[in-house]
């Protein structure tokens, strides 16, 4: 399961999980991860989770940008196209910080492998 | 055209054991040679043996083939494919049969990379992701198609070039040697005086970004030389993994 934590000085205030096909984000109140500050747009974001076609029971979540005004930004950089996520990537949703946390991220062998 | 190759294969600047392996033959009389880089994997002692076990058999089936003087009229790329593919499969074989003897090794497997060049034409199989490129009029032309699910990934739009070095899975691979899917991919290339091949495992790749490569493989002054410059550039960028490199240049 994986989810976005919002960060504060750096301290988690609130954590959305990301448990359907696709969530949206922004300051409208019809979004699945609602934020009410005045840089997120009405819609802002998109994030979806994709199961990977190639590595079974593995999924990769992705975010694009909804033309938001103030942009949305991973790991400091202003994405221009859909954009896959890493756990612990840091996400900013205009002026608002994230930390994207991939639980089963941190299960996989990190060597090499083949899949048979 | 005369051919020359070398190799050098080296353990990184981080892992302690080397699980790749190289080798090489070059027939003078017959216009032929023979270049192999195999890359290793599965815990314990399992990706040494795979890797060697790959190579050994593909010199074992394909060294005869070299020095046959009735093949010096160079068979036809078709013919050569199967006669690789067979020795890919005994080498399958033989990696399954010491599986089945070692408990130890049941997760072991290989890649495998190997250009047969018969006169002008270069007969190139791989499977996994070592890789082989073709340098020619001062470009740099990568031949193979990594068997992962990362390049699968980059092929369907998924993901770009630089999210490569972050993603979780980017060493999975989706054929090997000692898998169950161990049909290699073939291609051929015309090769001109002054062309290079290089066969390298992913150790070189991943350390040394290849816009020096050129650099380095022009300011050289033999094709020992070129091979030395480009293993030890990757261990001055603290290469993680084991890095080998075989190198056929004409003239």
């Amino acid at each position: 399961m994986a989810s976005l934590s919002q960060l504060v000085d750096h301290v988690v205030v609130t954590t959305f999980e990301i448990n359907r096909p696709e969530v949206r984000v922004g300051r409208r109140s019809d979004n699945d991860i609602r934020i009410d500050e005045i840089s997120v747009s009405g819609r802002h974001a998109v994030i979806e989770c994709v199961p990977n076609a190639y590595l079974e029971g593995t999924v990769d979540y992705y975010i694009t940008d909804s033309n938001s005004t103030n942009g949305t930004f991973v790991n400091d950089l202003c994405i221009s196209a859909r954009q896959r996520l890493n756990s612990n990537d840091r996400v900013r949703i205009g002026w608002n910080e994230f930390r994207f946390v991939d639980e089963d991220e941190n299960a996989m062998e990190k060597t090499a492998y083949i899949l048979d | 055209m005369e051919l020359q190759v070398t190799g050098q294969t080296d353990t990184g600047a981080v892992r302690s054991a080397n699980q790749d392996a190289i080798d090489w033959c070059v027939e003078p009389s017959s216009g032929q040679a023979l270049l192999v880089v195999a890359d290793g994997m599965g815990g314990y002692q399992g990706g040494e043996v795979a890797s060697r076990i790959a190579v050994d058999t593909v010199m074992e089936v394909l060294g005869p083939a070299l020095q046959d003087p009735v093949l010096r009229e160079p068979p036809g790329s078709e013919s050569r494919a199967a006669l690789v593919q067979s020795a890919l499969d005994l080498a399958s074989e033989r990696i399954e049969g010491r599986k089945a003897q070692v408990p130890d090794l049941v997760k072991m497997g290989t890649t495998i990379v190997l250009a047969w060049v018969s006169g002008q034409r270069a007969l190139v199989a791989h499977i996994g992701d070592s890789r082989c490129y073709l340098v020619q009029n001062n470009t740099l032309q990568c031949l193979t198609r990594d068997d992962t699910v990362v390049q699968n990934m980059l092929e369907d739009g998924s993901i770009r070039e630089h999210d490569v070095p972050n993603v979780p899975f980017r060493n999975v691979l989706t054929r090997a040697l000692g898998a169950s899917d161990a049909i290699a991919t073939f291609s051929e290339v015309l090769l001109a005086p002054g062309d290079q091949l290089l066969l390298c495992s992913d150790g070189l790749t991943d350390a040394l970004g290849d816009a020096i490569w050129l650099t380095l493989l022009s300011q050289a002054e033999s094709v020992q030389g070129a091979v030395q410059s480009m293993v030890a550039a990757s261990l001055a960028e603290k290469a993680k993994d084991n890095v080998s490199v075989v190198l056929l240049s004409t003239n």
